[in-house]
């Protein structure tokens, strides 16, 4: 009996040995074959399901490489989990890591951690998103795209799609998501700006983090004004995506001006089978980049530029092929 | 745990030395917990040994195990009484949305008077009166707390979110927000406030649970509700009473949860009832009532965070860490039950 208890206690050590090996047998062999240690860097995304967080990834293992430093890759599960995040934050503060790349996904929840961060000596970039200011000067870096820029140009094309008339929807991200806020005011600002006759019939619905929750909004959403209206706005992965399929349901796909935020594979071919009009696509890969090389360059003392724009640039049929949409749609190194 | 049964309340010294060894199972899993994942962290990221072993990490974990655990101890109660509490989640997302516009309406000056925590209150009177509600349907209406309670988890994160005008409460800074810092003012405190008050929960329960009569009723009612019937025990006043203390309990994880994110936040904490209920059941209490120890069950909330804070040391992806979660309560209750099944 004693035993068979001693196997099943084995059974999860060999579980874990077996997965750890994967992850961390690089950095083993780092730690044991140099006398100084690799600089470690945590790099933690909002999510991880979403490509354009596995893009930033590989934006940031890519700079990892070049610099010599080591990437810690780790995320919350859920976007909206503000508690899971703030314990991975605090985790990596014990683990005494040498810089922290955060994509927050919540403007105030996060700054207590990062302020803990930056007393204990750990140098913190923020990408993607920003930080309440009450978070001062505790963070060396903030790498994002200017989010009202990029929502505002969006505004314009779309006013430009719908000839400046007609019903305009725009279902917005969840709460407390600093980035896609501003693209949602931006649009808005855009849309007054270029075409003042555009009646906005739904503006403050949200899609929530998971696909599933937009689906669901979005088909209420057109439930209710379907027929009525000539164009749609959506400012990030999930919310596009969510409202693609219940626009392709309900048999409006390609007859509505759709306008989206970011990529994956599902959404360019949408693009190409005009379902999808323009897409707002990002520069994850370069944020996840600087924001490593700005902290690398922050602990040795090097000077770099603090604030950066990863600007956005609006993907359509016409330019899908151009050399300079390859290499920002460049798939994350596999 | 054999101690806990009613019939062995009145046992000799045999009992009591059983009950010794039912204790000290927990606390053996913690150690092997503990140190699996030393042994895996020196093996292969050797880096992080002594952070793993450092003081901060051991505030961080203790930390991080007080809202499961306030939990916990609260589910123990329930879980004993062979109920369960599905609204452990959403009572704490609810309170804490509650707490947050208890704090807006107060200006952040928590302190009515200087010393009553106004916010708190209201946090901890929102889930004693849902716990209330769950207990007094679900004993005088005769539904099975499992129903009640799936059905208050959609209610209670309903109003939360309703409450909270489907966003996140925005408060000032005020004192409840330092509640869970890992380094508090004043230093000599070594934890943060959060882990002494679940300290002085676990204190409280355990003395509730083992020197009172009311302690001794739940271990009577779920080790046979009919016989505790017959020898007495109003079981209705008693099922609604455990169910509005566990509900206050919920409430005051609700203030823990927001003074650690620092904003009243109605999606928090969603799917929290299972990890409450793992932790619980790591601790050797049996879902079918009259089994459980206050003690056990803090100790399976530790362990629960010790695996999470071993996981990310050893950097293995999240996967990793719930078959491994999943893992170890499927081998907790096994070996327990191996363990009773030879001494009976």
């Amino acid at each position: 009996m004693r035993r068979r208890i001693i196997l099943l206690l084995a059974f999860p050590a060999m579980f874990i040995a077996g997965c750890a090996k994967d992850d961390s047998g690089e950095s083993a062999v780092g730690a044991n074959g140099k006398a100084d240690r690799k600089l470690r860097i945590a790099v933690i995304p909002k999510g991880t399901t979403h490509e354009f967080w596995k893009s930033g990834e590989a934006g940031a293992r890519k700079a990892g490489e070049e610099l010599g430093v080591e990437i810690i890759w780790k995320g919350p599960q859920r976007e909206s989990d503000r508690a899971g995040q703030l314990k991975v934050v605090e985790n990596f503060i014990t683990q005494s890591v040498d810089g922290i790349a955060l994509a927050p996904l919540d403007e105030k929840a996060l700054v207590r951690p990062v302020k803990e961060a930056a007393e204990a000596g750990i140098k913190v970039a923020v990408w993607d998103s920003g930080l309440d200011e009450s978070v001062g000067d505790a963070i060396i870096s903030f790498v994002a795209t200017d989010n009202f820029h990029a929502g505002e140009e969006c505004g314009r094309r779309l006013a430009g799609l719908m000839g400046g008339k007609g019903r305009v929807i725009m279902l917005r991200h969840a709460v407390g998501h600093a980035s896609t806020t501003k693209r949602a005011e931006g649009f808005l600002s855009g849309i007054k700006k270029a075409a003042p006759d555009i009646e906005l019939v739904s503006v403050d619905q949200r899609g929530g983090t998971s696909i599933d929750e937009a689906i669901k909004t979005s088909e209420n959403l057109l439930n209710q004004f379907g027929e009525n209206i000539q164009g749609v706005f959506t400012p990030n992965e999930s919310t596009t995506q969510g409202m693609l399929r219940a626009l392709d349901e309900a048999g409006l796909a390609g007859k509505v001006a759709f306008v989206g935020f970011d990529t994956n594979d599902a959404l360019i071919d949408a693009l190409k089978e005009k379902k999808i009009a323009a897409l707002a696509v990002q520069d994850p890969f370069r944020m996840g980049y600087t924001a490593v090389k700005n902290i690398v360059a922050a602990i040795n003392g090097e000077k770099f530029e603090a604030e950066v724009d990863t600007g956005a640039v609006l993907l359509d049929l016409d330019n899908i092929d151009s050399e300079k949409i390859r290499k920002l749609l460049r798939k994350p190194a596999d | 745990m054999s101690e806990s049964r009613l019939a062995d309340r009145t046992g000799g010294s045999g009992a009591r030395h059983k009950g010794l060894m039912a204790a000290l199972l927990p606390v053996a899993g913690l150690f092997f917990v503990f140190l699996l994942l030393l042994i895996l962290i020196a093996a292969f990221v050797p880096e992080n040994v002594e952070h793993y072993l450092a003081l901060k990490n051991i505030k961080t974990i203790l930390k991080q195990a007080v809202i499961v655990g306030i939990g916990a101890l609260a589910m123990t109660m329930i879980i004993v009484s062979g109920g369960i509490d599905l609204s452990a989640g959403s009572l704490v997302a609810l309170a804490a949305v509650v707490c947050a516009h208890t704090v807006n309406w107060c200006d952040g000056d928590v302190f009515y008077l200087g010393f009553i925590p106004v916010p708190v209150l209201a946090a901890i009177a929102v889930g004693a009166f849902a716990g209330l509600l769950n207990g007094a349907v679900s004993a005088r209406l005769g539904i099975a707390p499992f129903i009640v309670t799936l059905g208050m988890m959609m209610i209670a994160r309903g109003l939360a979110e309703g409450l909270a005008n489907e966003e996140i409460v925005r408060t000032p800074d005020n004192v409840l927000k330092t509640l869970m810092m890992r380094n508090p003012e004043p230093g000599w405190l070594i934890f943060s406030y959060g882990v002494w008050i679940n300290i002085l929960l676990l204190a409280g329960m355990m003395v509730l649970m083992r020197y009172t009569v009311f302690g001794r009723y739940i271990y009577a009612l779920g080790a046979n509700e009919q016989a505790a019937r017959y020898s007495g025990i109003n079981v209705t006043v008693n099922r609604v009473l455990i169910f509005t203390i566990a509900g206050a309990m919920f409430g005051l994880a609700g203030v823990m949860s927001y003074a650690d994110i620092g904003d009243g936040d109605p999606t928090t904490a969603i799917a929290l009832e299972l990890d409450i209920i793992a932790a619980v059941v790591i601790g050797g209490a049996s879902l079918a009532g009259g089994r459980g120890t206050p003690a056990g069950s803090m100790i399976g909330a530790l362990i629960i965070s010790v695996l999470y804070n071993g996981c990310v040391m050893l950097r293995v992806d999240d996967w990793v860490q719930k078959v491994l979660i999943g893992s170890i309560i499927i081998a907790a209750v096994w070996i327990d039950g191996i363990r009773n099944r030879r001494t009976p």
